[in-house]
């Protein structure tokens, strides 16, 4: 049986130098042979800007995933507007992952994903 | 003679600077591929510009393009078609690194972005590496 990866995000406001909390999102993987999109879970970032549970019910093997972030809605929530109505991220899974830690830094204008440990 | 004389003179004397101009100006969004694993332009990365529909929320292609030496895809869209709306840029990324005999984290980068002001310029980068990206406002 395969060992299932763990997936975890974390979520920065980098304008105001805070975690971003209540963001929205959701994980979803590319299923062959039709190639759509299907939707594995849903969460919300804490007061850390941390979301767990992501992957909790689901083994993540190979394959190609989407995470979403609601990030217009975060902004909008604060009263802003913001150039990205929403950040997707896809990536691929291979045989070695076992752990892919996803923090997306972002302001009003710009973001950045990178993956750590 | 007097500067604007000489500003004149100028523009009879050097046409092809107005050209280049009129010419580097065509597209009122533009984008900048930049690897920042290797510190040089992303050359030779295929994309393409999409724009979503805003009662059906479908995506339509207005063009594919690859990046040119200085990891620049001129003539994205012309001021005619660059009205407000949600765009995409999708980078294929994957294959940039595939060329290069490298993987990539991320098999293609989106970046999904809301024009209100389609009269200023807008400049959407792309800073990668196998492992991250980034993209902001840039002018």
């Amino acid at each position: 049986m395969m060992e299932s990866c763990t997936l975890t995000t974390h979520v920065m406001n980098s304008v105001d130098g805070v975690p971003a909390a209540r963001v929205a999102l959701s994980l979803h993987r590319l299923e062959p042979p039709l190639m759509v999109w299907s939707l594995l879970s849903l969460g919300t970032t804490d007061e850390d800007g941390r979301c767990s549970g992501l992957a909790a019910r689901e083994e993540l093997g190979p394959g190609t995933y989407k995470l979403r972030f609601e990030t217009g809605s975060y902004w909008e929530s604060r009263g802003q507007t913001s150039l990205h109505p929403y950040v997707e991220v896809v990536f691929s899974i291979s045989d070695h992952h076992q752990r892919i830690h996803l923090p997306l830094l972002m302001t009003r204008f710009s973001y950045s994903i990178y993956t750590g440990s | 003679m007097s500067v604007n004389r000489l500003q004149q003179l100028k523009g009879h004397i050097l046409p092809q600077n107005k050209i280049t101009a009129m010419a580097g100006s065509a597209s009122p969004l533009t984008t900048h591929v930049l690897n920042t694993a290797t510190g040089v332009p992303g050359a030779n990365m295929t994309l393409s510009l999409h724009r979503q529909d805003p009662l059906t929320s479908a995506w339509s292609l207005i063009t594919t393009g690859i990046t040119n030496a200085d990891g620049r895809c001129p003539g994205l869209i012309t001021t005619q078609m660059f009205t407000s709306g949600v765009y995409r840029l999708h980078f294929d990324t994957a294959q940039y690194w595939q060329s290069m005999e490298e993987t990539c984290f991320y098999p293609y980068v989106e970046i999904v972005f809301t024009i209100n002001d389609p009269g200023k310029k807008h400049h959407v980068p792309l800073l990668l590496s196998r492992f991250s990206y980034s993209t902001y406002r840039g002018s």
